[in-house]
């Protein structure tokens, strides 16, 4: 019995008996399995990728911040939690745990009202729109050390551009006067204007990701929606955003870690001064591991950032998989 | 009778004690006839050698140094690679060259000094800084902290960036004032030309110039970071205080609130607009006023250092340091390049247009290059009687190094110059500091 095509007999061409031994000889050559051998194959390197590029740091750093390690003795004693105690034990400590949270919230917060009405302004149909959408997104794709030192420049205290335009304007003093704003100097000046370039920077991105959403909803359904007398709001709450929910939920999961996790921005501009007014746990974390030397110490401070971002992973990606099923 | 006599001063050498002393004379005579032939021994020739530094506060001594790499490298036939990256940079790269074992075969630490931290990995250059100071007199005392660990020399310091103070002339002449000799004089310029539109300033930041700057007042108020020995901690005294209530008052008389947010070139550019009456910065600030603003430039002038209430005068410098990785690949050809430079130190001072400080004696000859040409700078020929480096009197320790890294000295003076009250900063920022040095003990 072979199957008409020629070629090996399929299983389901055996009787019973038959087909019982082939599939416990055989069972690999079963279509489920071969297919799912075929899937994890594909999804392999992906695993191999994230297990070595995010696992084994990972596991590294978690070695490192209970060890005494230092830049040059990474191999080092067992010192238990006494990394974590450390940081605790410090003031500057909560003063950046206190700064990660208000720059991530209000950062993202910010993007996410920005990039929402950029992202419908794009939607709307007008001459040069094209080129429009490429513009705003340049803030995303400039090297990040070259757009923060122009904006240091714009901050800066003594020839800073908006500081000039402000005063030209009548809305502050000239320089020397006591409402001369110094962006970088005052304690809420400062850290504002960390997350105003953490912003500028990434509500593009947000607007993108949101375009991409909405342009996937269908237009009639937004039509009907129209023509049943709903408004702007009540199509976007009830409509668009549970149609596009899983789009938004991956956006701000990325917005949420890049934000987070963003060093460059803080350094560049303040490395975390003045006395601590910016300083969030990245700049603390690498200031202590690797300009000071005590990797341990260093780790353990990035690793707070851990339990911020997981409960806040988890909840979003719970949410988008049961709106997948 | 088992015991045992002592070797009779004409005893024979034993194996091992005539290998020892035979490797440590053909060393050492290599040593010696290479810097007296100035040319590399001839198992280099063919290599390559890579070089890891900072871009230099005055580029056309990148530019120079690049040149003169070159040129030995041709010479020596050693292909020779300089990457000059910003300083701040410099602690990433070293952590991730030696996390990899490979990297750059000579590396320089640049005002964050990590000698301490990385010994055990860097290769031994007793013999060279022995050799140079032979040659070229004593190393700085203040300085050897900055290369040694326990007397041996990990690193062969380079230059210091001395940090005097730059005061214009004329703004002070305004005002009936002369050259300032202490910081109470420069307390009272401020406060007699801020009201005129020319203040002063010093970073209350985070920033290498508020680390050196506060540090220099505190110093010349006779405070003490550590002990000599860099194992105690001598902060919490009645001169740490008088300089905090000092600042405070500097701050409040003479400053605008600015300063805040003032990174390292930002008092250069504040004395070249022609507002600053005073800062206390490297001489570059010196040369970008000469570069861009001559009519300013023509009443600047520079102080070594002022005193404090006691006389103190320590001026805080910033050390450069040479170091081999035990891993290069090529440590010959650095070594070479390190004697070849170090014999060249005029050349370089000159190129660096007297911004270089040398850390050997014999290089104050005057006329000093690039400074005894010049006579507002010629008062710097003697900079090393009053310079101190981080951790003063103590070592460059890797606590002293942390505390410098974190800002924590620099917080305390912005605390007070904020309203906070002496005694609350000197409590927060001495519970850092023993926290710091608390860990470092621990291990």
């Amino acid at each position: 019995m072979t199957d008409p095509g020629g070629g090996a007999p399929s299983p389901d061409a055996y009787p019973v008996a038959l087909r019982r031994r082939v599939g416990a000889l055989g069972w690999w050559r079963s279509r489920t399995v071969r297919r799912c051998a075929f899937g994890y194959a594909l999804l392999a390197p992906a695993v191999l990728y994230v297990a070595l590029l995010v696992g084994v740091p990972f596991l590294f750093s978690l070695y490192l911040a209970v060890s005494n390690a230092t830049v040059g003795d990474p191999v080092a004693e067992f010192v238990g939690l006494a990394n974590f105690r450390a940081a605790l034990e410090s003031t500057t400590f909560y003063v950046a745990l206190r700064n990660t949270v208000v720059f991530t919230v209000g950062a993202g917060v910010l993007k996410a009202l920005l990039g929402t009405g950029l992202a419908f302004l794009l939607a709307q149909p007008f001459v040069g729109r094209r080129l429009v959408r490429g513009l705003v997104v340049i803030p995303f794709t400039l090297p990040i050390a070259i757009s923060v030192l122009g904006w240091k420049w714009m901050f800066d205290s003594q020839f800073s551009v908006i500081n000039w335009a402000l005063s030209r304007l009548g809305l502050t003093g000239p320089y020397g006067s006591p409402d001369w704003p110094v962006w970088l100097g005052e304690p809420y000046l400062a850290l504002l204007s960390v997350m105003f370039v953490n912003v500028w920077r990434g509500f593009p991105f947000s607007a993108i990701v949101l375009l991409a959403g909405l342009t996937s909803v269908p237009p009639e359904v937004i039509d009907s929606a129209r023509v049943d007398g709903a408004g702007f709001f009540q199509r976007f709450r009830r409509i668009i955003v549970p149609m596009i929910a899983p789009i938004l939920f991956i956006g701000t999961a990325f917005d949420t870690v890049f934000t987070l996790s963003d060093l460059s921005i803080v350094y560049l501009l303040t490395n975390g001064g003045p006395d601590g007014a910016t300083e969030i746990l990245p700049t603390l974390a690498y200031n202590t591991g690797i300009r000071a030397g005590a990797l341990g110490r260093g780790a353990a401070i990035s690793l707070f950032l851990f339990p911020l971002l997981a409960p806040a992973m988890v909840l979003l990606l719970r949410t988008l998989r049961r709106r997948q099923w | 009778m088992s015991a045992s006599r002592p070797p009779a001063p004409s005893a024979p050498l034993g194996r091992r004690e005539f290998l020892r002393t035979s490797a440590v004379g053909a060393a050492g005579g290599a040593l010696m006839a290479m810097l007296d032939a100035r040319r590399v021994p001839a198992q280099t020739r063919g290599t390559s050698l890579r070089i890891l530094m900072w871009s230099h506060f005055v580029p056309a001594y990148d530019a120079w140094l690049d040149d003169f790499a070159r040129k030995w490298g041709e010479k020596n036939g050693v292909r020779v690679r300089i990457d000059h990256i910003p300083h701040l940079e410099l602690p990433a790269r070293f952590a991730a060259e030696f996390a990899a074992g490979a990297g750059h075969d000579l590396i320089q630490f640049a005002g964050q000094i990590f000698t301490g931290q990385y010994h055990r990995h860097l290769v031994d250059l007793s013999d060279i800084a022995a050799a140079l100071e032979k040659k070229y007199g004593k190393w700085m005392e203040n300085a050897k902290s900055a290369a040694q660990v326990k007397g041996a020399w990990y690193g062969i310091p380079d230059f210091y960036i001395a940090i005097p103070v730059l005061w214009r002339r004329d703004l002070f002449a305004a005002v009936g004032l002369g050259e300032p000799q202490t910081w109470e004089d420069l307390r009272k310029a401020a406060r007699l030309l801020k009201p005129r539109g020319h203040p002063t300033g010093m970073q209350f930041s985070h920033c290498n110039d508020a680390n050196h700057n506060w540090r220099a007042l505190l110093y010349c108020f006779g405070a003490k970071e550590t002990d000599p020995s860099g194992e105690q901690i001598e902060l919490d005294s009645q001169e740490t205080r008088e300089a905090l209530r000092f600042a405070k008052a500097l701050f409040d008389e003479g400053m605008t609130p600015e300063v805040f947010s003032w990174d390292d070139a930002s008092d250069n550019r504040f004395l070249a607009s022609g507002v600053g009456c005073w800062i206390h910065d490297a001489i570059s600030a010196f040369r970008t006023t000469q570069d861009t603003n001559p009519r300013v430039f023509e009443h600047t002038y520079v102080v070594p250092e002022v005193a404090g209430p006691g006389g103190f005068k320590w001026n805080v410098g910033e050390p450069n340091v040479w170091a081999i990785w035990k891993f290069s690949k090529n440590p010959q050809a650095a070594r070479d390049f390190i004697v070849y430079l170090a014999d060249h130190q005029r050349e370089a001072m000159e190129a660096s247009r007297g911004y270089n400080m040398p850390f050997l004696s014999g290089h104050y000859r005057k006329p000093m290059p690039g400074l005894g040409n010049e006579p507002k700078l010629a008062v710097l020929q003697e900079q090393y009687k009053i310079t101190a480096f981080f951790g003063f009197p103590g070592p460059m320790s890797p606590p002293a190094q942390e505390v410098l890294t974190t800002f924590l000295i620099p917080d305390m003076f912005t605390r007070v110059a904020r309203g906070a009250s002496i005694e609350d900063a000197m409590k927060w920022g001495l519970g850092e500091i023993r926290r710091v040095y608390a860990k470092h003990k621990a291990g």
